[in-house]
């Protein structure tokens, strides 16, 4: 107990240097905390931004229709799979859609697009079809309606209300098929190449135009709980997962947003790594101050009985008072700085990252890991600094300190 | 009587080829238990050389020092730390209090490593800080306290562990006459009632007068051994 008395005293014996380096371990966690906070908004954004932009978080399409959008690769067993899906309690909603590859034209251009019929009321519950409608409405279940991209727009010259023709080939007998729409919506996602690319109709067109005959080429999912997209042992997945058909998370779909998830949490260890070792050669230093300015009293100490061993314990004891002062400080400042970051966000401007376009503020996102594990690892971290030190004090040869005291 | 301190052939070097300097120089003395003894001499005869030696705070570079039938130099260095604690005290010039504790609780500090109960420590410092006549300034930090006050908290500092030997290094220099002469009362008091020994480094002449024995050292050898 005197030990722990005495480290205490010691700590605030030079009140300034003690606060100083207090600030310089807090500053680190404080910096760790946000820069976590950072990649966990930006993942939340990326995340967010495949799963409740258009792709959904999981998909059933038929084995290889992913790699080339075959058209014929249509799923297999339509009705099974949606009773399936319907009858999960995993699953927050669904939007079953064809997707086929077709030219667009107007009375001025042509161009070529993606064009995906799509379920209106259903889609509602897994992409964010509707909130990118920048002009005319979304999708009410008529028959000729059609929503395309402004730039898409731009190109044929086309306005509301104006005519557009979609040319494809029937998936039935592989014939060339044409049919008149009116275009009803202008949507702008973000990303340029979606906006440039996609055309969306009623699914019941789309499967009427292309003779389809209720056949589906893709089902896209969205959970209750989003981590069970990120499950591949899901029951749903396996039981939608056969010879044929494949049902699979966003983490396989996108494997690219995987690595770059991995990518950060490397990022936060390297710059929690770079932080530490700059913190610790503060601590090493701001210890070995304080140690050569009690020189004397460490050789006094061992003069009249005390074990190396036990002034190791006393600046370790130092060390570790210093740690507790700096976390509650880096806690608070962390927590605050944090949580006003997740609610105003870091102003970012417009960017696109892996097609993702992040516009506006960047939203930091607390975790109760960030306030359990970090502080954990600030503490050893100092800890593991004042070794070096406690050592060096261990060893003073009590007749060269009390030399100096004279 | 029983011999406590035994120095044989000691020796002592600073320095090395051409800077160095003969501290001591086959040093052999013996001093029995209860002795008030003062080592004398002038400035860098070898005194607080000696008393290192004596007390294994420094190593010699030849010789042997017995401390109560025990030859310190086979020691660990954790075994000698613990036969300091359990048998040495030590009075420095500079007092050398620790400034963050209380008089008191730098009293209690070296029974702390000894392991002794808190009822016991407690006890012991009352009975200490009486003995040094500080009854009352027990919670005051060695920067609220006079230099003699301060040396009083140092002889019950040493004497709390109730070691067999003190070992003083000139533990009036820093103070006045009067109250020199006070502290060495107190001292003196202390060797004659619990019959501890007292070896002190001096130049101060109170102490030589109530010395029971002087050592005279010159160039580091002992050059007059006198008992009184």
């Amino acid at each position: 107990m005197l030990t722990l008395k005495l480290a205490f005293r010691n700590l605030f014996r030079n009140t300034r240097r003690t606060i100083l380096t207090s600030l310089l371990i807090s500053s680190s966690l404080i910096v760790l905390i946000l820069v976590d906070g950072i990649m966990l908004g930006m993942m939340d954004v990326m995340v967010g931004g495949i799963t409740h932009t258009l792709e959904g978080e999981a998909q059933v399409t038929r084995k290889g229709f992913r790699n080339n959008f075959e058209v014929e690769y249509t799923i297999e067993n339509p009705t099974d799979v949606i009773s399936q899906i319907k009858a999960s309690d995993a699953v927050e909603g669904f939007g079953p859609r064809v997707i086929i590859g077709g030219m667009i034209a107007s009375s001025y251009n042509t161009t070529g697009g993606l064009v995906y019929g799509v379920d209106a009321r259903q889609e509602l519950n897994v992409s964010k079809i509707s909130d990118a409608i920048v002009a005319g409405q979304y999708l009410s279940g008529e028959a000729r309606e059609i929503l395309i991209g402004k730039p898409m727009a731009d190109l044929l010259e086309v306005e509301l209300g104006d005519r557009i023709i979609i040319t494809a080939a029937t998936v039935d007998t592989n014939e060339i098929t044409q049919e008149l729409f009116r275009l009803s919506g202008i949507f702008e996602f973000g990303p340029e190449e979606m906006d440039e690319n996609l055309i969306f109709i009623n699914l019941d067109k789309a499967q009427e135009v292309l003779g389809m005959q209720g056949n589906l080429h893709q089902v896209a999912i969205r959970f209750k709980d989003p981590e069970d997209s990120k499950n591949p042992e899901l029951p749903l997945f396996k039981q939608l997962t056969d010879e044929e058909n494949e049902a699979l998370g966003w983490l396989d779909l996108q494997p690219s947003i995987g690595a770059m998830i991995e990518m950060s949490g490397y990022t936060t260890a390297i710059v929690g790594t770079i932080l530490f070792l700059l913190t610790s050669l503060g601590v090493i230093n701001s210890m070995f101050m304080s140690i050569y300015e009690r020189i004397y009293e460490f050789g006094v100490a061992k003069a009249i009985g005390t074990t190396p061993w036990q002034i190791i314990q006393l600046v370790l004891f130092e060390a570790l008072l210093l740690a507790l002062l700096s976390c509650v400080i880096g806690l608070t400042l962390g927590y605050v700085l944090g949580d006003y970051f997740s609610v105003n966000g870091i102003p970012m401007g417009k960017m696109e990252v892996s097609g993702i376009v992040i516009d506006g503020n960047m939203y930091t996102r607390l975790a109760l890991y960030q306030f359990v594990n970090f502080p954990i690892y600030v503490t050893l971290l100092t800890l593991v600094a004042a070794i070096y030190p406690a050592t060096f004090a261990s060893r003073i040869v009590p007749t060269e300190a009390l030399q100096r005291a004279l | 009587m029983t011999n406590v301190i035994e120095t044989r052939d000691l020796c002592r070097t600073f320095g090395s080829e051409e800077t160095e300097v003969t501290a001591l120089d086959h040093v052999s003395i013996d001093i029995e238990e209860g002795e008030f003894t003062a080592i004398i001499g002038p400035s860098g005869s070898g005194k607080t050389t000696l008393l290192h030696l004596i007390g294994g705070l420094d190593e010699p570079n030849g010789g042997s020092v017995m401390l109560s039938g025990s030859n310190i130099a086979n020691m660990s260095g954790n075994e000698l730390s613990d036969f300091r604690r359990d048998h040495i005290g030590f009075i420095f010039q500079a007092y050398n209090l620790i400034p963050v504790l209380s008089a008191e609780e730098n009293i209690e500090y070296i029974m702390l490593l000894q392991g002794v109960n808190a009822a016991e420590r407690k006890k012991r410092v009352r009975e200490m800080l009486a003995m040094v006549e500080l009854e009352g300034l027990g919670d005051r930090r060695p920067a609220h306290l006079s230099g003699g006050q301060q040396q009083r908290v140092a002889v019950a500092r040493a004497m709390a562990s109730n070691p067999d030997i003190i070992l003083a290094d000139e533990p009036t220099a820093n103070l006045d006459s009067k109250t020199g002469i006070s502290l060495l009362e107190v001292m003196r008091d202390l060797n004659q009632k619990r019959n501890m020994t007292f070896v002190f480094s001096t130049h101060d002449e109170k102490i030589m007068e109530r010395a029971t024995r002087l050592i005279h050292l010159r160039d580091g050898k002992v050059e007059l051994d006198e008992r009184k």
